[in-house]
C-alpha cells in the first residue's frame, strides 16, 4: 500500500476513488467522508448566494429591513434545505442543524451588503445628489 | 458614483490581500510556526484516537495520560498565539496608516446611499465625519469595512490548521478559535481604526 493512502486511512479519508467536489455538490445525497470539504461547499455556496441575491435587491430595487430580513429567510432557507433535504447528511456529525445554518453566514452578510449597497446606489442614485 | 465605490471595493481587497501577505512574511512562512502547527496537529489526532479507542471506559491511568497530552497541546496553541502576536503589531501600523491616507482622500465624501436605514449603533460607521441627519448616506469607512470580511476563509484554506474528521468537539474547539482569531485581524484593526 502507498504511503499517501496510508495517510488517507489515518485521516479517516475514504480508501475509494470520490468523485470531485463540484459534482457531489451537485448529486443528491453525496458521501462526504472529510467533514471540512462538505463546510466548504456550504461556506462557498453561501458565499454565491449572498452576491447573487445582492445583485438582485440591488437592481429591482428592494429597499429598507425588508431586504434584509428576506436575504437572511433565504440564505438560512436555501441552505437548510441542501443539507437536510438535499444531501441528508447527518446533522449531528457536524455539532447540529444550527453549526451548518450559521456556517459563513457573516461572510455571506458582508458581500451581500456590499453588492446591494453598490448596485442600489450606482443605478438609483446620480453623482450630483450623493457628492455635497 | 461607480467610480468611487469600486475604487473603495479595489481598496479594500487590496489592504487585505496586504494583511494576508505581511501575516505569510511574518508567520505562516517561519519555520517555528509550521513546527507547532504540525505539533498540535499531530497531538490532536493521537488524543483523538486514543479517546475513541479507549471511549468511556478509562482508567485512572488514561485519564491522567489524556489530561497531560491536553495540557501539552493547550501550551502549544499558546505558542502558536505568540507567534502571531509579533505580526499582528507590524500590520496593525500599516493598517492604520493605509487607512489614515485613504480617510483624508474620502473623509466627508458620500460614496454610496444606503438601500436602509442603519441601526443607532451603526450609524456612527455609515455616517462617520459626513454632513447633515441623512443616514442613507454612507462614508467611505463603512464600505471598506464589509470587504475584509471575505477574505478569511481562504486564508484559512490555505495557511491555518486543517484537521480533518476532528470537529467539533471539545479538543479542537480552542483551535478552531485559534483559527478564528488568526483570520479576523484585519477586521479588527479595521474596527480599532475607526
Amino acid at each position: 500500500m502507498s504511503t499517501k493512502t496510508k495517510i488517507l486511512e489515518k485521516n479517516g479519508i475514504s480508501k475509494s476513488p470520490q468523485a470531485s467536489v463540484w459534482i457531489r455538490a451537485f448529486t443528491s445525497t453525496s458521501d462526504w467522508p472529510d467533514k471540512e470539504e462538505f463546510l466548504d461547499v456550504i461556506y462557498w455556496a453561501r458565499q454565491a448566494l449572498g452576491i447573487i441575491l445582492g445583485i438582485v435587491w440591488g437592481l429591482l430595487p428592494l429597499e429598507g429591513f425588508l431586504g434584509i430580513m428576506l436575504f437572511v429567510l433565504i440564505n438560512a432557507g436555501v441552505i437548510y434545505f441542501y443539507f437536510s433535504n438535499f444531501q441528508n447528511i447527518d446533522e449531528e456529525e457536524y455539532g447540529g442543524a444550527w453549526e451548518l445554518t450559521k456556517e459563513g453566514f457573516m461572510t455571506s452578510f458582508a458581500g451581500f451588503l456590499v453588492t446591494w449597497i453598490i448596485i442600489y446606489s450606482g443605478l438609483y442614485h446620480d453623482v450630483d445628489k450623493l457628492s455635497t | 458614483m461607480w467610480a468611487d465605490t469600486l475604487l473603495i471595493v479595489f481598496i479594500s481587497i487590496c489592504t487585505a490581500l496586504l494583511g494576508e501577505g505581511l501575516t505569510w512574511l511574518m508567520v505562516y512562512r517561519t519555520e517555528k510556526y509550521q513546527k507547532l502547527k504540525a505539533e498540535v496537529e499531530k497531538q490532536s489526532k493521537k488524543l483523538e484516537k486514543r479517546k475513541e479507542t479507549h471511549g468511556d471506559l478509562l482508567d485512572k491511568q488514561h485519564k491522567k495520560k489524556i489530561e497531560r497530552e491536553e495540557e501539552r497541546l493547550k501550551n502549544n496553541n499558546r505558542d502558536l498565539s505568540f507567534v502571531k502576536m509579533k505580526s499582528m503589531f507590524a500590520i496593525g501600523f500599516a493598517f492604520t496608516a493605509l487607512l489614515s491616507m485613504f480617510n483624508s482622500i474620502f473623509d466627508g465624501r458620500v460614496v454610496a446611499r444606503l438601500p436602509f436605514e442603519p441601526l443607532p449603533w451603526i450609524q456612527g460607521l455609515s455616517h462617520r465625519n459626513l454632513p447633515g441627519e441623512d443616514y442613507y448616506d454612507c462614508s467611505f469607512i463603512f464600505c471598506i469595512f464589509c470587504v475584509p470580511c471575505q477574505y478569511g476563509r481562504i486564508s484559512r484554506k490555505c495557511w491555518v490548521l486543517h484537521l480533518p474528521g476532528l470537529l467539533p468537539n471539545k479538543e479542537t474547539a480552542f483551535l478552531a478559535q485559534h483559527r478564528a482569531n488568526l483570520n479576523n485581524y484585519n477586521v479588527y484593526y479595521l474596527y480599532k481604526f475607526c
